[in-house]
């Protein structure tokens, strides 16, 4: 049996599309077989970033209104074997769908898949009940500021209520530098307020832009902060046992003076 | 020092005249005197809500007051409202000063009420409500959610949302966190908003109604 997982966040722009990618992507060039589900209806982009918008043919949608088969409205992903993408309609919106509809697509895919990630819409409306109705886990992504870190706050509520648990946190676009001069607030602040298991922090990396545009996810191109921090997110997710590297450590003057340290 | 019987206050909405617990309508007069007085500019052609929170005047002491106000002071009376007084005070036993303190309504109706236990942190969004007593969190109440209760607040964790103690109108309530961090609290009819500040204090806060009416929050030794 698979484990259905939700990537959430409340807020808009935190990264839950391209966390979803991500982790989709990292899980399965980890020999494991994934579903994205993109559960966005009406605003699909999960697509594009994984850049197969072209070969869209059926959407959860059509699955609904029994057009064709679910495996059949799967598009696979070539570059990796096992990871499969299950598009949003574009043409309706999140009200036609019921939850109860996507929790039976959600229970049909793990009984075939390893993973079922499922990419949130923002927001706390239908359509996050929706995204999260089939889920049996959650990843909250959020990103070290304070309205983000609310919106978090009143979705893990909403999640706990749902009975949807472990509930992991991905800290999104954290920048070192920020904090190191005090204008960022560190992990153990936001663990603090929103008080859930830290699954891993993303650094901020402008590949992620680049990385977007192209329609091909970190992950494919090893050796950017961000693809390894995806990587590592994976491998816990996985059952792997990595420790999270503390980012406020790094730039060139703290690694001298570990270097130090460790001489000594 | 405050007027035990009768208090001014401004208000978003104007001027309140609040009446407390009293002998006779004589002593009140004496006390709206005084606190007139106290102020000191005029407050002629300005309107002024009576609050009541006594046990209820005579319908013709109202309208005395109210003509009384309008040509000794030229203050119209908007209304009369009357907020639930604090059921103890019997006028009859009632000393002459009658100044609201955290031990006047006592431990009794703190000993008596209810309480509630919420074993888990309260998230943005939700409310946890309990007007029969006093709420008890084993954990945080964080930043958009809010905590209602008919007594105290006492918070095993941060307060970082808005607290709302005494909801039924017992001035006795109080709001104790081990770190208060809130950016509303409330008792009974008071408002507070306290500085902000980025850094935790390390040591529990309480938050009450002092001397002189407005809620002050300081650490917490012992109650």
């Amino acid at each position: 049996m698979g484990r259905v997982i939700v990537v959430t966040s409340g807020k808009g722009g935190v990264g839950k599309t391209t966390s979803t990618a991500n982790l989709g992507t990292a899980l399965a060039l980890l020999d494991k077989t994934v579903v994205v589900v993109d559960a966005d209806v009406g605003l699909r982009n999960l697509d594009i970033v994984m850049g197969l918008e072209s070969r869209i043919v059926y959407t959860s949608m059509d699955v609904i209104e029994k057009q064709c088969e679910l495996n059949k409205a799967l598009v696979r992903d070539r570059r990796v074997d096992g990871l499969m993408l299950l598009a949003a309609s574009q043409k309706n919106n999140k009200d036609d769908i019921q939850p109860e509809q996507m929790k039976a697509i959600c229970d049909k895919l793990r009984t075939t898949h390893d993973f079922v990630l499922i990419d949130s819409p923002a927001g706390i409306e239908r359509g996050f009940r929706n995204a999260s109705a089939g889920a049996d886990e959650a990843i909250i992504v959020t990103t070290p500021d304070v309205s983000a870190i609310r919106d978090a706050d009143r979705i893990i509520g909403l999640l706990q209520n749902a009975r949807i648990e472990p509930i992991n946190l991905v800290l999104n676009r954290f920048s070192a530098e920020l904090v190191g001069n005090g204008s960022m607030m560190d992990q153990d602040d936001v663990l603090d307020i929103l008080n859930i298991d830290l699954i891993g922090v993303v650094p901020e990396d402008s590949g992620v832009i680049t990385s977007t545009n192209r329609g091909i996810p970190l992950v494919y191109e090893d050796g950017s902060p961000g693809a390894q921090a995806y990587m590592r997110i994976a491998r816990r997710l996985t059952g792997q046992r990595i420790p999270i590297p503390d980012f406020a450590q790094k730039g060139l003057l703290n690694n001298i003076m570990n270097w130090f340290k460790k001489k000594k | 020092m405050a007027n035990p019987i009768v208090a001014l206050r401004a208000y978003r909405d104007g001027l309140h005249l609040i009446i407390k617990p009293h002998l006779s309508i004589a002593e009140v007069e004496e006390a709206i005197q005084q606190e007139i007085s106290r102020m000191n500019r005029s407050l002629s052609g300005t309107s002024v809500q009576i609050v009541l929170k006594c046990p209820v005047l005579e319908e013709e002491e109202i309208s005395l007051l109210r003509s009384k106000l309008q040509e000794t002071y030229d203050l119209t009376v908007r209304g009369v409202e009357v907020t639930e007084a604090p059921v103890s005070a019997p006028i009859a036993a009632a000393p002459t000063m009658h100044t609201i303190t955290p031990a006047t309504d006592s431990r009794d109706s703190r000993d008596s009420e209810p309480s509630r236990i919420v074993p888990h942190t309260i998230r943005s969004g939700q409310t946890e409500e309990f007007p029969q007593g006093s709420l008890i969190i084993y954990g945080d109440v964080n930043s958009g959610s809010e905590v209602r209760a008919g007594g105290d607040i006492v918070v095993l964790g941060t307060l970082r949302g808005s607290a709302y103690a005494g909801m039924n109108g017992r001035l006795s309530a109080v709001i104790i966190a081990m770190d208060l961090a809130a950016l509303q609290l409330q008792i009974g009819n008071y408002m507070h908003r306290p500085t902000v500040s980025q850094k935790p204090r390390g040591y529990p806060e309480i938050a009450r109604i002092g001397a002189e009416d407005v809620i002050i929050v300081e650490k917490f030794v012992k109650f």
